[in-house]
C-alpha cells in the first residue's frame, strides 16, 4: 500500500519542517488525500512520485506557515549573510554522547533557515536524490546543489557555536591562529 | 579536479566521495583540513537519519484516511452522473434506518419496568427515569467532549470511548424525541421537527445526540 510505504518520510518531512506533531499529521493525511482525487496532477514524466508527495508536503506546510498556524517562525525564511567558511573545529560533534551529539544535530537542522532546512531534511535525512529534491522544492538542481552547500557550512557553524558558546568565534579564530 | 570543482560537487547524502575527489584531497592541505569537519556532519547525520526512520505517523493518522477515503468515494458515487437508480433508495433507506434506530434507542429509554405480579409500580417522582440515569451516567463516565461540544449519551447506549472512530449525521428529529434525550429544548420547538447531529458508533448504532445550533444555519 502506496500509504504504507511512504506515510513515514512524509510525516517525517513534515514534522522537521513544521516543528509540530499536529501539523505533521494534518500534512501526511492531507498529501495522501490529495492522491486519492483524481485531479491531483501527477505527472509520472516529470519526476517521481516521491518528489511529487514531498512538493505536495511542502506546500501544505507553507500555506500552514502562512496561516501561522505552525511552530516555526517564518522569520527563519531570510538570507543568512554570516561568514560562509567557519569550519574550525574537525569534528564538531566530537565529545558529545551519540545520543547529546544527535539531538544537537537535530536542533541545528531545527534552527537552519527554511530553504536550508528542507534540503537537508530531504536530501540527507530523507536520503532523496537532488533530482527528486528539485522536483518537490520547484527549483533547478544547481540551486539544490548550492543551498546543499550552505546549509552544511551553517551546520557546522551552528554547531561550533553551540560547543563554545562563551567564546566569540572570531576571536577563537584568532587565539588558534596566535598559536 | 581543482578546490572549486571540488566544492562544487559535494557528495550526495553525505556520502562517499568520488576517487577524482581523494584524489584532490590528498594532494590540497586546504581542502582536506575543510572537508574533515563536512566528513563528521555528514556522519552526524546519517545518525540522526537513522534515529529518525523510526519516526512515522501514528496510526490515527491512517485511520482517519481511511474514513476520509470512504466518505470520499461515497461522495464521488454520489455525485456520479452515472450512478445507479437504487444509489438515492440506499441513501433513504440507510437514513431511515438511523432515524428508526434512534428513535427505537429513545423510546426504549422511556419505556416503564414492567410491574411483576402482585407489585405496583413505583411512581415516576419517586425514581429517576432512565434517561435521566443515564445522562447522569454520562456524565460519570463518558467523555462526550471527544465527539464535539454539546453531545449527550443516548440513554442505553454504550459508553463514549474517546478513541473509538464515530461518524457524525445530521438528521432531523422531532423535538420530542430530543427532549427524550435529555436535551432541553423550548415549547415551540418540542412540537416540531429539529436539526440535530447523531454520533453514530462503529458499529453504526446511535451512541449521542445534540442539537444544531441555530438550526444548522452557521
Amino acid at each position: 500500500m502506496l500509504y504504507r510505504r511512504r506515510q513515514g518520510a512524509i510525516y517525517r518531512f513534515s514534522l522537521h519542517m513544521s516543528g509540530s506533531a499536529e501539523v505533521a499529521e494534518d500534512v501526511t493525511q492531507e498529501v495522501f488525500l490529495a492522491i486519492l482525487r483524481e485531479d491531483c496532477g501527477y505527472d509520472p514524466e516529470r519526476g517521481t512520485l516521491s518528489g511529487y508527495l514531498f512538493g505536495i508536503a511542502r506546500k501544505l506546510i507553507l500555506r500552514g506557515l502562512e496561516r501561522g498556524r505552525a511552530d516555526v517562525p517564518l522569520e527563519s525564511d531570510a538570507e543568512d549573510t554570516s561568514p560562509r567558511h567557519l569550519a574550525v573545529y574537525d569534528d564538531p560533534l566530537a565529545g558529545l554522547a551519540r545520543h547529546e551529539a544527535i539531538e544537537a544535530l537535530r536542533r541545528a537542522v531545527q534552527a537552519l533557515p527554511r530553504r536550508y532546512r528542507e534540503v537537508v531534511v530531504l536530501c540527507d535525512l530523507e536520503e532523496v536524490d537532488y533530482a527528486d529534491a528539485a522536483m518537490a522544492l520547484g527549483c533547478p538542481i544547481g540551486t539544490v546543489r548550492s543551498r546543499m552547500h550552505r546549509a552544511r557550512a551553517l551546520l557546522l557553524e551552528k554547531l561550533n557555536q553551540d560547543r563554545k558558546p562563551r567564546v566569540a568565534v572570531d576571536t577563537w579564530k584568532t587565539m588558534r591562529c596566535a598559536i | 579536479m581543482n578546490c572549486h570543482e571540488f566544492w562544487d560537487d559535494l557528495p550526495q547524502k553525505g556520502r562517499d566521495i568520488t576517487p577524482a575527489q581523494a584524489a584532490h584531497l590528498a594532494e590540497c592541505a586546504a581542502c582536506a583540513a575543510e572537508w574533515a569537519p563536512h566528513r563528521a556532519l555528514a556522519a552526524g547525520l546519517r545518525s540522526l537519519a537513522e534515529e529518525w526512520r523510526k519516526v512515522e505517523a501514528p496510526p490515527r493518522v491512517e485511520a482517519g484516511l481511511a474514513a476520509a477515503f470512504r466518505a470520499h468515494a461515497g461522495f464521488t458515487a454520489g455525485h456520479s452522473p452515472a450512478r445507479s437508480w437504487w444509489t438515492p433508495v440506499f441513501a433513504w433507506a440507510a437514513a431511515m434506518a438511523g432515524t428508526i434506530a434512534l428513535a427505537t434507542v429513545l423510546m426504549r429509554g422511556y419505556q416503564p419496568a414492567p410491574a411483576g405480579p402482585g407489585r405496583v409500580a413505583s411512581p415516576r417522582h419517586t425514581v429517576q427515569s432512565p434517561v435521566e440515569m443515564a445522562v447522569l451516567d454520562a456524565d460519570s463516565d463518558d467523555d462526550t467532549s471527544a465527539l464535539g461540544e454539546g453531545f449527550v449519551r443516548l440513554p442505553n447506549a454504550p459508553r463514549i470511548e474517546p478513541n473509538d472512530d464515530y461518524n457524525v449525521v445530521r438528521v432531523e428529529l422531532p423535538g420530542s424525541a430530543m427532549i427524550d434525550a435529555g436535551i432541553a429544548l423550548g415549547e415551540d420547538q418540542a412540537a416540531e421537527t429539529v436539526l440535530a447531529d447523531v454520533a453514530l458508533g462503529p458499529d453504526g448504532t446511535p451512541r449521542a445526540v445534540r442539537l444544531v445550533p441555530d438550526g444548522g444555519t452557521n
